[in-house]
This record gives C-alpha cells, structure tokens and sequence, in this order.
C-alpha cells in the first residue's frame, strides 16, 4: 500500500564496473558492462531499444486538433481570426469548425488546441459570465473577461486545459484590446498576437507589417479593412506550409457596433 | 487498495460510418467482435434504437459501449417517465442532448485518466430545426457534428469514398448503396472488418435497426488490382 511512496527500486539492468569474483584477470567479462542474465548473455545481443530500457505506453489525456488564431487590436477596433480545420494526426476531421467564440458583443475568444479541452474551457467561461451577469447585472469588460480567463486556466495548473488563446476585443475607452496566453494562463496586453500550430509562421510577418518592427518608413495607424487583408495574406502563407492550417478562415472584426465576421478560403491540401 | 484504469482495449468493434441523406440519416457498421487479432464472435450488433427516436454505435472497446447503452437507455427512459412535463408532454430524449450528455460523460472519464474506449457516433432526427442530426464523440470527448462519419480506419478508407460521393440530396437507396459500398472497401482492406453489417437508419417517423446480413463478396477476389498487383503494371500502382 505504501509503495508508491518509497522510491522506486532501483535494480539497473546494466551493471558495470563491479566483479564478482577477485579472481577477475581469469574472469574475461571482468569490466565490462554486462546484463543480469548471466554470462555469456551479452554475446550476440542485440539491443532493439525496447528491452534494455522498458517504457510504458499510456493513454493520454490530450490530443492535438490543430489551427492556428490571429488577433490585432487596432485604434478603435480589434480583428480576430482563426482557420477552421479540426485535424488528429494525419486525418482531418473537420474542414468547417471555429474556433472562435463570442463571449460578449465585445470580445471573442479564439483557441487552438485539444478540442475537447477548448469546449470545456468555453463552457466554463460561459457559466462564470453568466453568474457575473446574474450577480453584478451588467455584462463582464473586456479586460475583466482577460483576468477570468487568466484564472480559469491557472485554476488547472496541475492538470491544463490543454488551450492555446487569443482573446480580443473592445476596451472600456473604445479602443482595441487583445491578450495573448500560455496554457497555463500567464497573459499580457498585446497589440498584435498568434497562437497554434501556425503560430511561428505568422507572427514574423505581423511584427513587421502590424507591430511596425524593423522598419524604417512612417508608422501609420491601419485601416481595419487593410489589417483583414493582411490576415488573409498571412493565413495563405501558413497553410502553405503548416499541415494544420487550411480550409477557411473565419474573420470577426470588433468594433463599437458589433462583430462582423466574413469567410475566406483556403487550400484544402 | 489499488484503482484499477483502462490502458488498452481489449474486445473491439472496428469501424462505424454514417451520413446524412435526404429526408433523414443513415449508420453502418458490421458485427465482428475481435479480440486482438482473434475474430471473437461474427454475429455482434454494434448498433442500438433507443427509445426509437436515436441510433447510437461506436467502435472500440465493445463492453465500455455495452456500459454506455445501458446508461443511455436508462436515462433515455428517464427522460419520456420520470421528467416533469412527461404526464403533459410526450417527450422523448433528443439526439443532440444525448450527444452533449456523453461528451460529458466522456470528458469526465478522461480527465479521471480512465476512458470509455470508444468513438461513439449519434444520430437522429432534430425536432427543433427539423432536420436529420449526425454526430460524434471519441473517448477524449472531442465532438463533431457533421453530414460525414467515420470512426477508426474508417476515417482512413472509408471518408474519403464517402465524401466524393455525397450530395446533399442522396435518397435513402443511394446513401444505402453508398454505404454499403464503403463497408465492402472495409472489409476488403481493414483486417478487424468482416462482411457481415448493419444498418441503421432514422427519419422523422423514427429508428429501424436492421438485422446483420452478409455483404455480397464473391466478386471480390476478381479485382483487377487482386489478380494482378498494379504495382507490376509499370503504371503507377505505387510500390
């Protein structure tokens, strides 16, 4: 019963180094690294990797369903957009699922990830977002809904929410808000993130266009309809080369009016 | 005193395949029992009419599936005794909320480390929008609701036939043909498939659940490809 609280035992399955015998001058495996079957055992042994070093298979908890997700914040508007293919392994499972989910008429979650692990994770928001409207009777902020969600994956330190998210939205003062997490819920304000299988393809290009990095012309604040198209031009990219990435692309702009979203594809390769 | 958790299946089903046509959906899946490399029982349905309103199939490991119906069954009869509106009402369990109901019941299995081992695949007819509902759930809990299933390898040999040959506006003996079609590639190809199948189907007026019957095979081993492998052909036949 209390065995799993003493360290393992420890019998090496290779021992080297101690002879048996003192006699080892007249011992011809005397030094050598041998296994515990015995002499004459390590003669004419081949090794395939599974019998000198045993591993155990296990179920695991996660699967990883693939995608990537994009989120700007802008002046006064804030674009987020995700690929909707749902992959396991080399299958496809879905050409056609978001991954994007509207919390309020102000912000939108976007998550790549293990699938199950994000509806859960959604699900979970959703009731918390709901008690804080029964309790407080107004809906969440935007940067209230981006601490919550810092929360709620933490609350799973030790078991994670397997979800990879950018959460984007309209701030308090109107303008464009976005965060970017770990699974674990450490986030920062952004101005520009990504996240997902496709994430190191795309944020090279959005540092430079969006964020303005290692330019040297005028910055200019962009127009939302520009930022959509270099979404669309970024997603190409990325499906071109991320296996994970592809079929169509789910775009919703925020603004003080509302979500806008528009469809745009993909290859299907 | 030591918990004991699921590490590997141990009697299976293989493949479950649906889709929906016009008018309502239709599921497959044939009736060998394996256990391993063994054909365990040739004869074992895989497909169940609940209440006559859901059809409910999975592969995998065959008792987590008979665990499963028989949870289902109860809580689908529950459902048109105990609920509060069932002396007004007649209500029956609808196939979405069964569906949510297992993905649930799937999640909490998982994160406990100790899965149903099952691709579980529901289907029925939507009262609400009025339209056939097709989906499914897989041990982790990960959901799909789509016009095309598949589990197992049948995900690999079976959707892609099934998705060339979809239309939106299939009759019900061109989704029978069509799945027919694919199980016979199944059995040809899955070395855990056999040719004797099920089918189901469930329209508005409610479930039928066929009795297992033998593909016919005899033709099988004529293939141009069986006789000679197309791989000698100098075309391209791979290899």
């Amino acid at each position: 019963m209390f065995d799993s609280a003493m360290p393992p035992k420890s019998k090496p399955l290779r021992s080297g180094g101690f002879n048996k015998n003192t006699s080892s001058i007249f011992d011809p495996l005397a030094g050598q690294i041998h296994n515990s079957e015995g002499y004459g055992a390590t003669r004419g042994k081949i090794d395939h990797g599974v019998t000198e070093n045993p591993y155990e298979r296990r179920f695991s908890p996660y699967d990883f369903n693939g995608g990537t997700c994009v989120a700007i914040a802008g002046s006064d508007y804030a674009v987020i957009a995700a690929d909707t293919r749902l992959s396991s392994g080399y299958e496809i499972l879905s050409r056609d699922m978001s991954k994007l989910h509207t919390l309020t008429d102000k912000c939108i979650l976007g998550s790549a990830g293990c699938k199950t692990d994000v509806d859960q994770l959604r699900s979970v928001l959703d009731i918390k977002m709901k008690m804080y409207h029964h309790n407080h009777r107004k809906t969440m902020t935007t940067p209230a809904v981006a601490q919550m969600l810092g929360n709620t994956l933490y609350y799973k330190r030790f078991f994670p929410y397997y979800a990879f998210n950018v959460f984007g939205g309209i701030d308090e003062e109107g303008k464009g808000a976005v965060y970017s997490y770990d699974a674990i819920g450490s986030f920062e304000r952004t101005p520009v993130t990504a996240t997902g299988s496709g994430q190191a393809y795309i944020i090279p290009l959005l540092d430079n266009v969006i964020a303005h990095r290692n330019r040297l012309d005028e910055k200019r604040d962009l127009l939302k309809e520009e930022v959509v198209e270099i979404v669309k031009d970024a997603f190409i990219s990325c499906g071109e080369r991320d296996i994970y990435t592809g079929d169509k692309v789910e775009i919703a702009v925020i603004t003080k009016d509302g979500i806008e979203k528009t469809y745009f594809d993909l290859k299907a390769d | 005193m030591s918990k004991q958790r699921t590490t590997q299946p141990i009697t299976t089903g293989t493949s479950v395949i649906g889709l929906v046509y016009d008018g309502g959906v239709m599921i497959a899946a044939d009736t060998l029992l394996s256990y391993g490399s063994m054909a365990k029982s040739f004869n074992t349905p895989r497909l169940y009419n609940i209440e006559d309103r859901i059809l409910l199939g999975a592969s995998g490991e065959y008792s987590d599936l008979q665990e499963i119906v028989a949870k289902v069954k109860a809580l689908a009869l529950q459902e048109t005794t105990n609920s509060m509106e069932s002396i007004y009402v007649d209500r029956k369990l609808p196939a979405k909320s069964l569906w949510n109901y297992l993905r649930a019941v799937m999640y909490q299995k998982r994160s406990k480390m100790n899965p149903y081992w099952n691709d579980v695949v529901v289907a029925g007819w939507d009262d609400q929008a009025d339209k056939p509902f097709l989906g499914t759930v897989d041990k982790l809990g990960t959901t799909l609701q789509e016009n095309l299933v598949a589990t197992g390898f049948g995900g690999y040999l079976a959707m892609p036939l099934l998705r060339e040959k979809w239309r939106n506006d299939l009759s019900e003996g061109e989704a029978r043909a069509l799945l027919e079609d694919a199980m016979k590639v199944l059995f040809y190809r899955d070395c855990r498939a056999s040719a004797r199948i099920q089918l189901a189907k469930c329209t508005s007026d409610g479930c039928i659940v066929s009795e297992p019957y033998e593909l016919d095979h005899s033709n099988g081993w004529n293939a141009p490809s069986m006789i000679r492998a197309a791989g000698d052909l100098d075309g391209d036949g791979g290899w």
